[in-house]
């Protein structure tokens, strides 16, 4: 009997009208809406900030732009007076609810929607201004969705200039809720059914269980599992991909609970984060190792390297017909270069891993390499000049002199070390590219840059035609010897540049003293040439350079922390008013922990000494707005400045009207700031 | 009475498509339920017919919008003159919104004056999971070959709201007069919408 009367509530249930709005104003409703303004007497012509917060029951939840697998999108529609108008929802990072395997992205706890609304020009103060809105949306248990429909209602009146806002404590915590806006660029990967987002964010940026979560439908499979890779300043979400193969992709990347970056992906080649995916991406792997093969093959006309080539070469010629020797050497030398470049390569990506934010060209950050390498290089182009000979080894310099195998391969090593300063501009894209790939396939890039660099003596190695194109050795190679001693004393001029610029007058001078000490040295090796043992006679030479390293002052670190113009004040709008008014010009920048683009800035131009001398020369403040955590009072400056986001740069010049700067600084365009005010 | 139900649901699961998404222009996976009256139906049975599936949970509020507006039943009508199949499904499990056993099921087919050529049982969610099938409602065409050639919504106005019917595409109608005059379907897949599918927790 029960039975009977559930079945007749349950089939009267079905059969009353779905819930319209005239229907629903009467109910009690599953969570409750207010709309609120942040100041009820906006001024004509402005734009004022309305939220609809929204209060859901316990248990229950409200949903996202876009609700997942199953519910809707909320939707509002607007009578405004006229001349008003609104604009879109602005949505806070939403959460996830998984109810029996289908996704659902929801708020689970009160939240606000947020809108900005245009109040029409010329109207005078007390006009009134009423605002109307019919609201739907659903809201939902685990168990059961009910539709809901609100009446929205606010009026506001027109306010005289100058009333600050009532509720802008209120607003702030609605604003700092939203996602921040990504500044640099996202691209995914749709493939094989695999879903791949590449995010640059920077690696000292902290995360907690990181979530994509898509606006563009149809990208990928909402209930699917993300997994999160995070290499160097490369963040990579994994998922499987959904229905259909989207031209661009908009979501929100949670970066923690209730933060998040807003962001759009372009198609592009995404590589798998991390080193259990073979097979992803095989066409990025092998464009990134073509690139690495002809940058490497490019190296070989670099003057740095050039002339350890033609040594090699001129050695080569030397060897003549012998057909087994050539190839044995070629092989060698192939593997000298190929094992430095993994070398190096292992070496990065090793920092990379343990958080050190090196770049490819590292070796040469630390000055006691460059020392060794100036020693290196002066010793190759005495004897390339003829001071001293090294009869029994041939031709070359130090390790690379060594006849047959072991010389070969040490003449490869030398010259993929010393190539690496030149590979920069040329591999730039090839590496960084490497540096996101899985492991072995970043190893093989690097492995490919030492192969291009060894490609010529393989192909002379081994094609005894290539040989034969050779001109026979003769009274010429010494001359030609002479002639290459030059770029290569060239290159110790600029190993010795670089030597001064890391560590001071005094450590160049030092390290010249070590290559005159060396130099004589060598001199006095080459007058007792055919002695036996005469390496022994280069102890106190390599006593000598051992003392200029420890001796060497170790770059100026100290110096670029003390001076660095990042230690500048915190950023609020009345310091800089207050800072204006004393007549100081200011450099205020806007930065976050996750803004790429900010971290390149900093680091390359803003911590550059040329930038703190130039703005103390000139008594430069510095202001600095972190908005790393979405601080309200930063988002109404950038705001106001026409900005969604960081990075922002503006010099004020005393007296002058504010200059933005463009996104990516130039210590150039930096440094003539101050110049142009004095 | 009570071990009956029990013994072909069972039957249900071993017969139950294998996990994977269906896809437009493939074979549409087979599956096997249980009608309100007790006869065990599969997919197979209407080899050489257009089959629609729909997605059902009578208490949903978006499912409601159709049937109350009499739009999902003039569908059928529409549907079942020229001869097609029609097969609603229940994936509501035990306990959930919207899950009957089969004499509440009739009832309630009969006072919505429903007219689908079977109404499935699938408590287990076997059948619903087999289609990834998302939300009430959720619609599916197969054509005579047994190829999937419709996924999605009943229309293209994702509301509760049965004012919006009107003007509404509706997808199934659409894709049903295109594959009867031999053309291909121009909308195969549209965004579906409704409540989430209320399976048994996993």
């Amino acid at each position: 009997m029960t039975r009977l009367l559930l079945w007749s509530a349950l089939i009267l249930s079905v059969l009353l009208p779905a819930p319209a709005a005239s229907a629903q104003a009467t109910e009690p409703r599953h969570i409750a809406t207010q709309l609120i303004a942040e100041t009820d007497t906006p001024t004509a012509g402005s734009i004022v900030s309305l939220a609809i917060h929204m209060t859901p029951e316990p248990g229950w939840h409200g949903y996202w732009k876009n609700p997942g697998d199953s519910g809707i999108e909320p939707s509002v529609q607007w009578t405004l007076p006229r001349g008003a108008a609104a604009g879109p929802l602005e949505y806070p990072v939403p959460g996830r609810l998984i109810v029996g395997g289908l996704m659902n992205y929801v708020y689970e706890g009160p939240y606000a929607l947020l809108l900005k609304l245009k109040v029409p020009d010329g109207l005078a103060p007390g006009t009134p201004l009423p605002i109307r809105g019919k609201f739907d949306y659903l809201v939902c248990t685990k168990e059961v969705c009910v539709p809901e429909s609100a009446d929205l209602a606010l009026d506001l009146s027109v306010g005289a200039p100058g009333t600050p806002p009532t509720r802008r404590a209120a607003f702030d915590r609605f604003y700092q809720a939203l996602p921040k806006p990504l500044s640099s660029e996202a691209r995914f990967q749709w493939e094989g059914g695999r879903f791949r987002l590449f995010v640059p964010l920077p690696d000292s940026m902290a995360v907690e269980e990181p979530y994509f979560f898509p606006l563009t439908d149809g990208a990928i499979d909402y209930a699917a599992q993300q997994k999160v890779t995070r290499n160097g300043d490369a963040l990579i979400i994994e998922t499987q991909a959904g229905a259909q193969q989207p031209s661009s992709v908009e979501g929100v990347l949670r970066l923690r609970d209730g933060y998040g970056l807003s962001l759009t992906a372009r198609p592009g080649v995404v590589s798998a984060g991390g080193p259990d995916a073979p097979g992803q991406g095989a066409f990025a792997i092998l464009a990134a190792l073509a690139g690495a093969i002809l940058g490497g093959l490019l190296l070989n006309v670099m003057p740095c390297v050039f002339p350890i080539l033609s040594l090699k070469a001129l050695s080569l010629a030397k060897a003549g017909g012998d057909e087994a020797g050539a190839r044995k050497e070629a092989l060698a030398y192939t593997a000298g270069a190929v094992a430095v470049c993994l070398a190096l390569g292992a070496a990065v990506l090793a920092l990379r891993a343990g958080g050190t934010a090196a770049g490819w060209a590292f070796q040469l950050q630390d000055p006691r390499v460059i020392l060794l390498l100036l020693l290196l290089v002066t010793a190759i182009a005495l004897n390339l000049a003829g001071l001293f000979e090294l009869p029994s080894i041939g031709l070359g310099g130090g390790l690379a002199s060594a006849g047959g195998w072991s010389g070969a391969f040490w003449t490869g090593a030398l010259a993929a070390f010393v190539a690496t300063p030149c590979t920069g501009p040329f591999m730039a894209a090839a590496l960084g590219a490497a540096l996101l790939l899985p492991l072995p396939a970043a190893l093989a890039v690097f492995a490919g840059l030492g192969l291009g660099l060894a490609l010529p003596f393989l192909i002379l190695g081994f094609v005894p035609a290539a040989r034969r194109r050779l001109p026979k050795p003769g009274p010429w190679m010494n001359r030609l010897r002479h002639i290459l001693s030059v770029p290569m004393f060239l290159t110790a001029l600029g190993l010795a540049w670089v030597l001064g610029r890391q560590s001071g007058v005094d450590g160049m001078t030092i390290g010249l003293a070590a290559a005159l000490l060396l130099g004589l040295t060598l001199w006095w090796v080459g007058r007792r040439q055919g002695e036996g043992r005469f390496w022994l006679r280069l102890a106190p030479a390599a006593a000598a350079v051992a003392a200029c390293l420890m001796f060497l002052p170790l770059g100026n670190e100290g110096q670029a922390t003390a001076s660095s113009p990042l230690a500048g004040e915190a950023f609020s709008e009345a310091r800089l008013a207050a800072l204006r008014g004393e007549g100081r010009p200011v450099f205020a920048y806007f930065t976050a922990d996750w803004c790429i683009t900010c971290k390149v800035n900093e680091k390359g131009v803003l911590q550059r000494e040329e930038v703190s001398r130039a703005f103390s020369e000139h008594k430069v403040a510095v202001l600095v707005g972190d908005w790393t955590g979405g601080d309200a009072a930063i988002g109404r400056f950038l705001e106001s400045q026409g900005r969604s986001g960081v990075p922002l740069y503006i010099y004020y010049a005393p007296g002058k009207a504010p200059e933005v700067l463009p996104q990516l600084l130039t210590v150039s365009r930096v440094v003539s700031l101050t110049q142009e005010d004095s | 009475m009570k071990a009956f139900p029990f013994a072909l649901v069972a039957a249900s699961l071993v017969a139950a498509p294998a996990l994977a998404q269906p896809q437009i222009g493939q074979p549409a996976p087979n599956f096997r339920a249980l009608d309100v009256n007790g006869r065990a139906v599969s997919l197979s049975d209407f080899r050489g017919k257009t089959v629609v599936l729909e997605w059902n949970n009578p208490e949903c509020p978006f499912v409601r919008k159709h049937y109350n507006s009499g739009n999902m039943q003039k569908t059928q009508a529409a549907a079942r003159k020229d001869g097609v199949v029609w097969l609603s499904i229940n994936s509501s499990a035990e306990g959930k919104q919207g899950h009957m056993d089969a004499a509440k099921a009739k009832a309630v087919i009969a006072a919505q004056k429903a007219q689908p050529t079977a109404y499935l049982l699938d408590p287990t969610g076997a059948v619903g999971k087999g289609y990834d099938a998302k939300t009430t409602p959720h619609m599916y065409i197969i054509n005579p070959r047994g190829t999937l050639v419709y996924m999605g919504g009943i229309d293209d106005k994702p509301t509760p709201n049965p004012a919006d019917i009107n003007g509404a595409r509706n997808h199934v109608l659409a894709a049903l007069s295109e594959l009867k005059a031999g053309k291909p379907v121009s909308v195969p897949t549209s965004r579906p919408y409704g409540c989430n599918v209320k399976y048994k927790d996993s």
